[in-house]
């Protein structure tokens, strides 16, 4: 390879490329096969995904955010109420999803990102139990306890995107959205973010505007876990309470942390293997939880830094050696 | 060339987790009938998910015990694949698909109303007929063919309930308790019209669900000076503190519990027949002798006691009748004959009597299994025991 | 006016009760810098672990309880000892290490016990009456055993030698260490310290509601709510912010029900970060 081919990928970065490609690789896969295993698995890697996206641009600013349910819940719900209004049109929704949370957590972001390392942790969880709140007494707009079922399928260039194989490539368009717009991001700022993450403090004094990266980063986050949101509705036709609850952030988190934090194959990886193994023990009834946590645990002992993490410093050791 | 290997690490990494995931699970070649069972099996409602499981492995083990289920000319070894639906709606979704994969078309459950939701839209692309034991308004709808329900929910008894409390008891207006989601808030609302219905007057009072110190609720509750508290769809070990608590606060009037069964443990988390006093209930499937050899039976299938109660009892008709129609279909992979024959299968159960298929009334599609229940009084820490209430269209 | 007394009786028990768990969360956080997950797991441990010893091995209820404390104190102690003490300035990992205790642990407690609630009262029942205000026996005496326990939580912090070293380590880990204390030694104490308070809170509360495997779940959502109240690290703003949280509770629910209660709580804790962003008591923290 010339160098100048090296240089531009350098700048763009290896290892978003690699996601890219990924996302760009899965269109073929609900093209060349039927099995509804795989479609179940895919199509629900693809909503965790995003969401993991969501919470590893915040781990990008050390910042553990557990809000990511709740900015879910308003892509969902936006969605899901424009279709009682027939709103299907693709395009619009895919934008609405993304605004709507997105628009909330400006107001939010000024509040909340004053707080750093555990208090925004824990503040952020509290976020998502008020949104599930929130829903429980807005009956009228929310369908409150029973959610809204019966959502329109969404409509893609004049075509319902009805069948299982449609709503998986549609899943596979918003994660591939939802992984250039967080690469885009997190490749452009990733200097701020990583001084933000090294030090924010050290960064504000040596001149960095620590808030407006720190703001932006929030607000792309909700809008990414509000396109989650939208392709879990999608992919339910139901926007249910219990599909946003609070509890489900320590997914996302799990997934990002245990693909490893430091890459953006993290949370793919992260999400592919954990999803993957939540359907595999989900057959194990009442030992399903528990698998889980011996995996969790396995995987943290043994790969420190994340499995993407791991594996890039296995792989150093031996070229080095 | 560092940058060039990076990347091929990368993409290795990120294709190997994709590639891992195409192996598909192969169905059994030969005469095997796999089912399903579903519900949340771990957390607050586990004990349902794991009723509906062992019912499933029981209709199982009793067509094996036979030599098989007898499926044309071939005899079909039935095993049971169960699946954590976790009481989402997600959950049941991916549930489906889970078992769809392992080629699965008969379901037993799921339990809970967000589960029925989320599994209702998907049965009908997956080709599986599902059993939801939920008391959700919407349980079965003529939009979802292949959902059947294991009848009767509220709309079915709470009329016979509040019936039956108003012969022991004077009762002006009673507070029903019940959990904010959907699984508190569809039974309470269809508990307030039957008691309407009945010229008694109603307050609700929803609590979140996790709560686990009723003390400030009852507080609010008693304040309205209720002469009967009703504490509906309350899972049974919230229910038992509720009751618990409210005989500490020094409530004396009847309490009732007009949303499923659970009632032993009731009693048993509130501290027993003295701190009950006076309690009405739906006792599910009347406690029969002919019910009780369910359990002697789950004994020396399964090998172990049947610890579900009258749970159980319930559940077990769903997977009885589904056998049985699968075997008069003579398919194990026409659903849509298996459900045709299922609709139309007398509704007669050994062990429970007969029953009706319901729900034309409630849900515009008569696909609800409703057997004789029973209706229960304590009166001063007394059982006066069981009123039994044959099924009505 | 009854129900505004009863609301501040019922207000302070639950207080107690939230007291004894986030000081442990708090005192996990604060020295070793760990959310610890399955701080509602060793809760749930605690309350199996004392019906057993009554039930199965019919000891006295006391006694059980004590028996509870020790073994989650003991099953604590070397859960940081061989799996959060590598990874320990790994925060992260440790949090994710404590949820798949947290996992391990509930689906343990399912499979050996079953999913339905054990029968498991408390040995005094009954309550004291007057007017139309009432007081259950059973509750006082937990309040006064929480009283107690947060006492001598506070002699053995505050009073010993071994206090002021966990709370030299929690104050500045690098400058505890340069002056001779041993991290290895003292940060398993101070994990098993704060898991035996929550199986001593278990064990002491169950009995009065309800033990079932998903009783550990709404413990941690309380602690995390009173701690960030407190000031993380702050254990007079815990012990503070617990009673704040047991009175708004009741009150909220008391008047305005289960689901606006409980709103209400989380926002008023929300505002509270606004305006004091360090919670009460607390003080600038480490990073997560």
């Amino acid at each position: 390879m010339d160098d100048k081919a090296v240089g531009l990928i350098r700048r763009l970065g290896g290892a978003e490329i690699s996601a890219v490609l990924v996302f760009v690789i899965s269109f073929a896969i609900p093209l060349l096969t039927k099995n509804v295993m795989i479609y179940s698995v895919l199509n629900q890697i693809m909503v965790g995904v995003v969401a993991t996206f969501s919470v590893w641009i915040m781990l990008r600013m050390n910042l553990l955010s557990f809000a990511t349910p709740a900015f879910m819940a308003l892509g969902g719900y936006t969605v899901a109420i424009a279709g009682q209004y027939d709103i299907s049109d693709a395009v619009v929704l895919t934008l609405a999803s993304f605004a709507v949370p997105a628009l909330v957590a400006i107001p939010l972001g000024a509040l909340v990102l004053r707080l750093r390392g555990t208090y925004f942790v824990l503040v952020t969880f509290v976020l998502a139990q008020i949104m599930q709140l929130v829903l429980f007494v807005t009956p009228g707009l929310t369908g409150g306890s029973n959610g809204i079922s019966g959502v329109p399928p969404v409509n893609l260039f004049g075509m319902d995107m009805m069948t299982n194989q449609q709503v998986l490539l549609f899943a596979c368009g918003l994660a591939l959205l939802a992984t250039l717009i967080t690469a885009a991001l997190t490749r452009y700022f990733r200097r701020h973010f990583a001084a933000i993450e090294e030090n924010d403090v050290l960064a504000e004094s040596l001149g960095l505007v620590v808030w407006r990266y720190k703001a932006l980063g929030f607000v792309i986050s909700a809008g990414v876990a509000g396109l989650a949101g939208f392709s879990l509705v999608n992919m339910l036709l139901t926007a249910h309470p219990s599909s946003f609850d609070s509890i489900i952030s320590v997914d996302f988190i799990a997934y990002s942390i245990i693909g490893g934090r430091v890459s953006i194959l993290g949370p793919i990886v992260g999400t592919s293997l954990m999803v993957y193994a939540t359907n595999l023990f989900g057959t194990h009834g009442q030992y399903a939880q528990g698998l889980y946590g011996v995996l969790i645990l396995i995987v943290v002992l043994a790969a420190r830094g994340g499995i993407v993490g791991s594996v890039t410093a296995l792989l150093r050791r031996r070229r080095a050696a | 060339m560092p940058m060039f290997r990076r990347i091929q690490v990368s993409l290795v990494a990120a294709t190997a987790v994709i590639a891992g995931l195409a192996t598909p699970a192969l169905a059994q070649s030969g005469c095997e009938l796999k089912i399903g069972s579903m519900g949340p099996m771990s957390g607050g409602g586990a004990q349902w998910g794991l009723a509906m499981d062992g019912a499933a492995r029981m209709a199982a083990a009793e067509v094996n015990a036979e030599g098989g289920l007898k499926v044309g000319d071939r005899k079909c070894h039935v095993t049971v694949v169960a699946y954590d639906s976790k009481y989402t709606a997600d959950g049941a979704a991916a549930g489906s698909n889970a078992l769809a994969a392992e080629g699965i078309h008969f379901i037993i459950g799921p339990v809970g109303a967000p589960e029925a939701t989320g599994i209702k839209p998907i049965l009908g692309r997956n080709q599986q007929i599902a059993w939801n034991g939920s008391y959700a308004k919407d349980a079965v709808t003529t939009r979802y063919p292949l959902m059947f329900h294991l009848g009767p929910g509220p709309g079915g008894w709470a009329d016979s309930v509040i019936k039956e409390a108003l012969k022991h008891w004077k009762i002006q207006s009673v507070a029903l308790i019940a959990p904010n989601d959907q699984g508190g808030t569809d039974i309470v609302t269809v508990d307030e019209v039957a008691y309407k219905d009945n010229g008694v007057k109603t307050t609700s009072e929803y609590y979140q669900r996790g709560t686990t110190n009723f003390a400030p609720i009852i507080t609010r509750v008693l304040a309205t000076n209720p002469d009967a508290v009703d504490t509906a769809s309350s899972p049974p070990g919230d229910a038992g503190v509720i009751v618990k608590q409210l005989r500490l606060a020094g409530f004396k009037g009847p309490i009732g519990r007009n949303g499923g069964p659970g009632t032993e443990e009731i009693l048993r988390v509130s501290g027993g027949m003295d701190v009950l006093k006076d309690f009405y209930w739906y006792a599910g499937p009347p406690d029969t002798p002919e019910a009780r050899v369910i359990d002697a039976d789950y004994k020396k299938l399964l090998g172990k006691d049947q610890t579900f109660g009258a749970s159980l009892w319930g559940d077990l008709p769903g997977a009885r009748m589904t056998l049985k129609a699968i075997s008069v279909a003579g398919t194990i992979d026409d659903v849509q004959k298996v459900a045709e024959v299922l609709r139309h299968l007398p509704v007669d159960d050994p062990n429970l009597g007969k029953g009706v298929w319901s729900g034309q009334k409630q849900f515009g599609i008569a696909q609800e299994l409703m057997y004789p229940f029973g209706v229960g009084i304590i009166k001063d820490g007394k059982e006066v025991g069981v009123t039994r209430v044959e099924p009505k269209l | 006016m009854h129900q505004f007394l009863e609301a501040a009786i019922i207000g302070v028990g639950l207080g107690a009760q939230y007291a004894l768990l986030a000081l442990g969360f708090t005192l996990i956080f604060g020295i070793l810098g760990v959310v610890n997950f399955a701080h509602g797991g060793f809760y749930m441990l605690g309350g199996y672990v004392a019906y057993t010893c009554v039930a199965g091995l019919g000891l006295a209820y006391p006694l059980a309880v004590v028996v509870a404390m020790l073994a989650t104190a003991a099953l604590g102690w070397l859960f940081e000892l061989l799996l959060i003490e590598p990874l320990i300035d790994d925060h992260l990992a440790t949090l994710m290490l404590s949820l798949g205790l947290y996992l391990i642990i509930s689906t343990v407690v399912l499979a050996i016990f079953g999913p339905i609630s054990m029968e498991f009262a408390f040995p005094v029942t009954g309550s004291f009456h007057a007017g139309s205000v009432y007081l259950p026996r059973e509750n006082l005496i937990v309040l006064a055993v929480c009283l107690v326990a947060i006492a001598c939580l506070w002699l053995v912090l505050f009073r010993t030698d071994l206090g002021r070293a966990l709370r030299a380590l929690a104050d500045d880990r690098a400058v505890g260490m340069a002056q001779g204390l041993r991290p290895r030694l003292l940060f398993p104490l101070a994990f098993a310290l704060a898991t035996g308070l929550a199986g001593l809170t278990g064990a002491l509360v169950t009995p009065i509601l309800s033990l079932a495997p998903g009783v550990g779940e709404p413990v941690l959502a309380t602690s995390f709510l009173t701690v960030i109240l407190g000031g993380l690290g702050s254990l007079g703003g815990a012990a503070l912010a617990a009673f704040i949280v047991g009175l708004v509770e009741a009150y909220t629910s008391v008047y305005f029900g289960g689901s606006i209660g409980a709103l209400v709580l989380f926002v008023m804790v929300l505002l509270l970060l606004v305006f004091r962003p360090t919670g009460l008591l607390g003080r600038d923290v480490r990073g997560a």
